[in-house]
């Protein structure tokens, strides 16, 4: 129990004085999880509303298939990655391995599915009358879609928010892709797994605070957005 | 004549929900179209809106023939246009819930608030502009949904049952508006509806549907077609059913 106090209160005195080590290790977490982030969105919402919103043949699969990626383990996605980036895969001359832009790729890979599944959801959950309306006022078939994707906005930026949390917390492609190197690739989550193998508990549990509190601002966010989706 | 149609059917699976040999709707007339739950008037509505295809039949507007095409439907949709049983309106202000109809149409800035203003004072709601269309009542946002299709100036607005949300003030209002509408812009309604006093009151020409066939003359299980016959009232379409 002496353990966890002492551990917890040097771990807010760390926090407190904003120690620059455990500043950069969060700054790299969020640049790398936002990055990802952004190119997922990008590539995530349109895919998902145009799947969302168009007919075609083999869609109900498209979906089931999306939904099975939604639990793929990030160790997989590792693995995956790195048989393409690894000096021996076909992208082993970019000399992609343990810098940043490999864990990007990776966590993109992770959350490219969240995104398009809660995108498609939030556009399926939009009233047809939507649609409907904006047709029957004039509106061609991309302005008819601006109004089914604005109506859909609070359910997508929700979507995005959430993928955000997923990244920030995932540990196994930053460990496996980007080496956990200090000051470059080391991020919130693989300080706390080599702090913990070290039996210094005191940054991990710094880390761990601010994680939390990132995760609380986050979800605080999607209840605000999901909660908009109802008005 | 607005509309001509004939030999029009809609299929759902196997079962036939409009079979109408002839229809003519004149310019400048307000149409009720009645009948039972499920006997095919929203159907018909949908279709008069180029909102769904028939399965069969040739529809003219305006005396040309209309393909159901995308590219070709747009601008048909452009000039008819239907306010739902429920009308949903756009999740931001009155004012930009009117405005979208102006914007598409590329009508100016000062144009588009003139014609606002205009919309909104027809409907009694000017002082709701600015207000979250959202957190309207039934009523109001029954009406703004009508100034908002009104604001488009349309040549035919569709209605599918406009009072059967609404409360009697409301409805009262509506009637009030449609009938202003049709009197000083000469735009074509046709209104679905279960109230045999809107009909009497509203309508120049009634269309009975059954089965999703027009009923004739004759009425068959409709009580109200007789009375409807006796007062004069049954319109000069009926003779094409």
């Amino acid at each position: 129990m002496d353990l966890l106090v002492d551990s917890l209160l040097s771990a807010l005195l760390l926090v407190a004085s904003m120690d620059p080590e455990m500043v950069a290790i969060v700054a790299v977490s969020l640049k790398v999880s936002g990055i990802s982030t952004v190119f997922a969105s990008l590539m995530g919402v349109p895919f998902g509303f145009l799947v969302a919103f168009e007919s075609f043949p083999g869609k109900r699969m498209l979906i089931t298939c999306l939904n099975t990626l939604l639990a793929l383990p990030t160790v997989v996605i590792g693995l995956f990655v790195y048989a393409f980036i690894s000096r021996r895969g076909i992208f082993g001359p970019l000399d992609l391995l343990y810098t940043q832009k490999a864990m990007v790729i990776g966590q993109t890979i992770l959350i490219l599915p969240i995104i398009a599944t809660f995108t498609i959801a939030a556009i399926s959950k939009i009233d047809d009358r939507y649609r409907k309306t904006a047709m029957t006022l004039g509106a061609n078939r991309v302005q008819t879609a601006l109004v089914v994707f604005r109506e859909a906005r609070f359910g997508i930026v929700a979507a995005i928010i959430v993928a955000f949390g997923r990244v920030i917390a995932e540990v196994g492609i930053s460990m496996m892709l980007g080496g956990n190197a200090r000051g470059f690739t080391r991020t919130m989550t693989t300080a706390m797994a080599l702090e913990y193998d070290k039996g210094q508990f005191t940054l991990a549990v710094a880390l761990g605070i601010i994680l939390m509190g990132l995760s609380f601002g986050i979800n605080l966010l999607f209840h605000f957005f999901q909660g908009r989706t109802r008005v | 004549m607005v509309y001509d149609i004939s030999q029009l059917t809609k299929v759902y699976g196997n079962r036939t929900v409009l079979d109408i040999p002839l229809l003519e709707i004149e310019k400048g007339s307000i149409y009720a179209l009645l009948g039972p739950n499920g006997a095919g008037k929203t159907t018909l509505l949908n279709i008069l809106g180029f909102l769904e295809p028939p399965t069969t039949g040739n529809i003219f507007y305006r005396l040309h023939p209309v393909k159901f095409s995308e590219s070709y439907l747009q601008p048909l949709r452009k000039v008819v246009v239907m306010v739902g049983q429920h009308p949903i309106l756009f999740t931001t202000t009155v004012y930009k819930n009117i405005e979208f109809g102006l914007k598409i149409r590329q009508i100016p800035k000062k144009e588009r608030d003139l014609i606002i203003e205009e919309s909104l004072d027809l409907v009694g709601m000017r002082h709701f502009a600015q207000a979250p269309a959202h957190r309207l009542s039934g009523g109001e946002t029954q009406r703004v949904a009508i100034a908002r299709a009104l604001a488009v100036n349309p040549e035919v607005l569709l209605c599918d049952e406009p009072t059967s949300s609404v409360d009697a003030e409301n409805q009262v209002a509506i009637i009030n508006i449609l009938r202003q509408i049709n009197g000083i812009k000469k735009i074509t309604i046709v209104f679905t509806t279960h109230d045999r006093f809107q009909v009497t009151s509203l309508s120049h020409h009634i269309l009975f549907l059954d089965h999703g066939k027009l009923a004739t003359d004759t009425g068959e299980n409709f009580f109200t077609a007789n009375r409807f016959s006796e007062r004069g009232l049954l319109g000069p379409t009926r003779s094409h059913s």
